[in-house]
């Protein structure tokens, strides 16, 4: 292996990019705006990873990622990509 | 497949683009190399350029030939494309499995590119027949754990249809009766809970269990140190696994833990500085390099990278002496201190490395002292999908903020189970994704989460309280006491359990 894929890493639980399309109906579901969603940004290792996969992502994409949750089994939990930039 | 690697300027390439098929004369001896593709860089980390070779032949002075100098020249390649490509960073080219470290001018090298792969939903692995029961739980609107719906799926068929549909409409209501009430203030319930139990820990850190000198901070410092969100902890630690083929064989992790362990000069070598010569000379210890498996060559190359010195060597070999060239003593005393700390091998950041035995899977563990993730996770021998620090800032800019949080979530755990207590892990899970809401780590208090909060009174309540109303009196801003705390402020009923709703009587007069 010669470039480190964060994807793989146990501490990196699934990320998965919503589709367009699919973005009203899981906004619906929670009930809420989408600029009240929990944020990533786009500087972010595992979203760095994605684009590998699934070229550019836009700010104001959804990223669906199902963590491994010691209560629950597995649970789902929504980010926001945003633009800004930390550090 | 094996690629040419060289070193070339954009000037160069372009110009041979122009007028392809061209006879490029370069200076290496590449007699033995196998003619083919190649890769061309211009700052030696990322390779810009692709070219495609017809054939090498021994350089001969003749006509319509491209050079790039007119001395020394050795081989002559056949060229027939070239053009530029995305930026191949050196770390994907490999020489006989390994990871080049330093590039000359000329290398021949395997490319291995990584596939990037989406990692499957840990939903996905779930069984059929389990995923189909929370399926069915869900369109009631009520999501039950994993576990539960295991159990509900061995009696499933023992109970017939009729019987598990009573069996899932007990599960619902014992659901109901345990699920946490809307509007509850689970913010504060959270608070109380790892406060109270955090009133019981020692300030004491503690050795690390029954290895050799080595302290980790544990209890309340380091709960202090998790929720503060501190930019490095006091006691950065590493936790290594070898890839499964490797983690039982005690010579592969020496081996690796010798590789990792960051050596100086000052750790193998004495440096005595002479006066009256204007000098140093490096006295390696034969035992402290035996030790560190440091041969004497590794000195000598680590000081090929400092520039501004004459290195030589005493008559016997033993000692190497070096002499500034600037004759200062001011110059001397700088290279006294660059020299100490000049890196001879191992990973900058890793202090000590020690290693455990795992006694239920005879594995290995490597424990550092000092955390360098980045680089650790790159090592070959290293298994990069379990390795961890318990450096959470430094998680979250590697690893991204989800493992961030989990690794908040892990070590909060870890600290206090250490100390035996119990706190739910619902509230742990709570802080450590409030932690991590704003797509970086934030601190819990008055730099991070309290002082953010778009309540002024809120704000205010909690800490520089003349500081907050100033402001909000200077920027005119509004507070719509939805809070619990601007409301207990001014009096009013807070917005929990009976408080949340708004009750209207109407009076159905007769």
């Amino acid at each position: 292996m010669a470039k480190l894929n964060v994807l793989q890493h146990e501490l990196v639980p699934a990320h998965h990019v919503v589709k367009k399309e699919e973005e009203d109906k899981v906004l619906k579901e929670l009930g809420i705006a989408k600029d009240l969603l929990p944020r990533i940004s786009r500087s972010d290792p595992a979203i760095k990873a994605l684009e590998e996969i699934h070229g550019p992502l836009e700010g104001g994409t959804i990223i669906k990622i199902s963590r491994k949750s010691p209560t629950m089994g597995y649970s789902v939990y929504y980010r926001v990509v945003t633009s800004e930039v930390f550090k | 497949m094996k690629y040419l690697l060289f070193k070339d300027t954009k000037k160069n390439m372009e110009m041979l683009r122009k007028d392809l098929p061209a006879r490029y004369a370069v200076e290496a001896d590449l007699k033995d190399c196998p003619a083919g593709a190649a890769y061309v860089t211009n700052d030696k980390k990322n390779f810009i350029y692709r070219i495609k070779i017809e054939s090498i032949s021994p350089y001969k002075d003749q006509e319509g030939l491209f050079k790039k100098r007119q001395t020394g020249l050795k081989s002559i390649l056949e060229l027939s494309l070239v053009e530029p490509v995305e930026p191949v960073p050196l770390s994907e080219f490999k020489v006989s499995g390994k990871k080049i470290k330093e590039f000359a001018d000329f290398t021949v090298a395997d490319l291995e590119k990584t596939e990037f792969k989406e990692k499957k939903s840990y939903s996905d692995d779930i069984p059929k027949e389990i995923s189909e029961i929370i399926s069915i739980a869900s369109k009631r609107g009520i999501s039950i754990p994993v576990s539960v719906a295991e159990d509900l799926a061995k009696y499933r068929t023992e109970i017939g249809k009729e019987g598990f549909n009573k069996l899932l409409e007990r599960v619902y209501q014992d659901l109901e009766t345990k699920m946490i009430d809307p509007h509850e203030a689970v913010g504060i319930i959270a608070a109380q809970s790892i406060g109270e139990p955090g009133t019981q820990m020692t300030m004491r850190t503690f050795h690390f269990a029954g290895v050799r000198e080595m302290n980790v901070t544990l209890g309340l410092p380091r709960l202090i140190e998790i929720v503060d969100a501190r930019r490095i902890p006091s006691t950065p630690s590493m936790t290594i696994y070898m890839k499964p083929e490797l983690e039982k064989s005690e010579e592969a992790v020496l081996n690796l833990v010798k590789e990792l362990e960051n050596t100086t000069i000052i750790d193998v070598a004495d440096i005595v500085t002479d006066i009256e010569q204007m000098t140093l000379s490096i006295v390696p210890t034969a035992r402290k390099m035996n030790e560190r498996l440091v041969k004497h060559s590794d000195i000598s190359e680590a000081l090929a990278k400092v520039k501004g010195i004459t290195v030589m060597h005493d008559e016997e070999g033993k000692e190497i002496i070096l002499k500034p060239q600037q004759e200062s003593f001011k110059r001397l005393y700088q290279l006294q201190e660059q020299i100490k700390v000049l890196t001879i091998k191992g990973i900058p950041g890793i202090k000590r490395a020690i290693t455990r035995k795992d006694p239920s899977t005879e594995a290995f563990i490597i424990y550092t002292q000092g955390s360098n993730l980045k680089e650790v996770l790159e090592v070959d021998q290293v298994d990069s999908t379990r390795t961890f620090t318990n450096d959470i800032i430094e998680i979250a800019n590697v690893l991204g903020i989800e493992a961030a949080r989990n690794a908040i979530f892990n070590e909060s755990e870890r600290t206090l189970s250490e100390q035996g207590l119990e706190v739910d892990q619902r509230h742990l899970m709570l802080v450590a994704d409030m932690m991590t809401f704003g797509g970086n780590v934030r601190a819990v208090g008055r730099q991070g989460i309290s002082g953010r909060k778009s309540s002024v009174l809120a704000r205010a309540a909690f800490e520089i309280t003349t500081k907050h109303l100033l402001r909000a009196g200077l920027l005119g801003e509004i507070d719509p006491l939805t809070g619990v705390a601007e409301n207990i402020i001014v009096g009013q009923p807070i917005t929990l359990g009976t408080g949340a709703v708004n009750l209207v009587y109407k009076f159905n007069r007769k």
